[in-house]
């Protein structure tokens, strides 16, 4: 019988290999990419809770609504960057980008 | 049975292609795969009962937010940085790091005692309707006003200097 926590676990896994993403990628699409990927991990965490301990209301799968139309703008406004920072210094490379260190 | 058949394809439909996004060498298959790992997400959505989430997710996922990445990596990069190596050099702290939390929160989720039990899907719409615009009335209208910001930022910033 799947419960509340094979969700979570399943969840918790996603939430790592994002981590991962973050920290390892050198690029920064992948960066962003995996940001993508915590964002669905807590999603998936939201309406899993509402779905076995507060299944009368719809609370968690608002706030997961809330979630994916902030990770929609975050995107925007990231790629925009990505874009302009591409057009400045010609690379994608997180390392690369240090025009603010002295 | 049956239900438990489908939790596993769809945890596999998630978390493997999940994995690939953050190894594969060419950042133009990672986005691909992240396509496969988010429709994944919406299946569970689905499993979860949570059918409003499953078409939000299909529809402003992977319909709006993927095709603007997969618009950026093409815009974006040389040839060259395609054949780089795509993890720095302390990749395996992060490994690390990622092999710990999940042991942690695996722990911590599998010594939890809680007894739930889902009870029967109901259709979530009008209630997800009724939520947004009454109790959640606020901070629906102010992510209204976050995606015009947003909006307006992603023009300012990616507007050429005519000089």
């Amino acid at each position: 019988m799947i419960g509340l926590k094979h969700f979570l676990l399943l969840s918790v896994v996603l939430f790592a290999i994002g981590v991962y993403g973050v920290l390892a990628r050198r690029n920064v699409l992948g960066i962003l990419m995996s940001v993508e990927l915590l964002f669905n991990a807590v999603g998936i965490n939201f309406v899993a809770f509402n779905r076995y301990l507060h299944p009368e209301a719809v609370w968690g799968q608002g706030v997961a609504l809330f979630v994916i139309a902030l990770a929609a703008a975050e995107a925007v406004v990231g790629l925009a960057l990505v874009l302009t920072v591409y057009r400045e210094t010609k690379t994608v490379l997180v390392e690369r980008l240090n025009l603010l260190k002295g | 049975m049956i239900e438990a058949i489908i939790f596993v394809l769809l945890a596999a439909l998630t978390l493997v292609p999940a994995l690939l996004v953050v190894t594969a060498k060419n950042v133009f298959h990672s986005a691909l795969w992240l396509v496969l790992s988010l429709t994944g997400v919406a299946g569970l959505y689905a499993m979860l009962a949570a059918d409003f989430l499953f078409a939000v997710q299909l529809l402003v996922y992977v319909g709006g937010i993927m095709v603007l990445l997969l618009f950026v990596v093409l815009l974006s990069g040389k040839p060259s940085d395609w054949a780089a190596r795509q993890v720095n050099e302390k990749s395996w702290a992060a490994a690390i790091f990622a092999l710990f939390l999940t042991t942690a929160l695996g722990t911590v989720i599998h010594d939890w005692s809680v007894s739930a039990i889902a009870s029967d899907p109901v259709p979530t719409t009008g209630m997800l309707g009724s939520l947004l615009f009454k109790e959640m009335l606020l901070p629906f209208e102010v992510v209204s006003l976050v995606l015009l910001v947003s909006l307006i930022g992603a023009v300012f910033f990616s507007v050429r200097k005519s000089s």
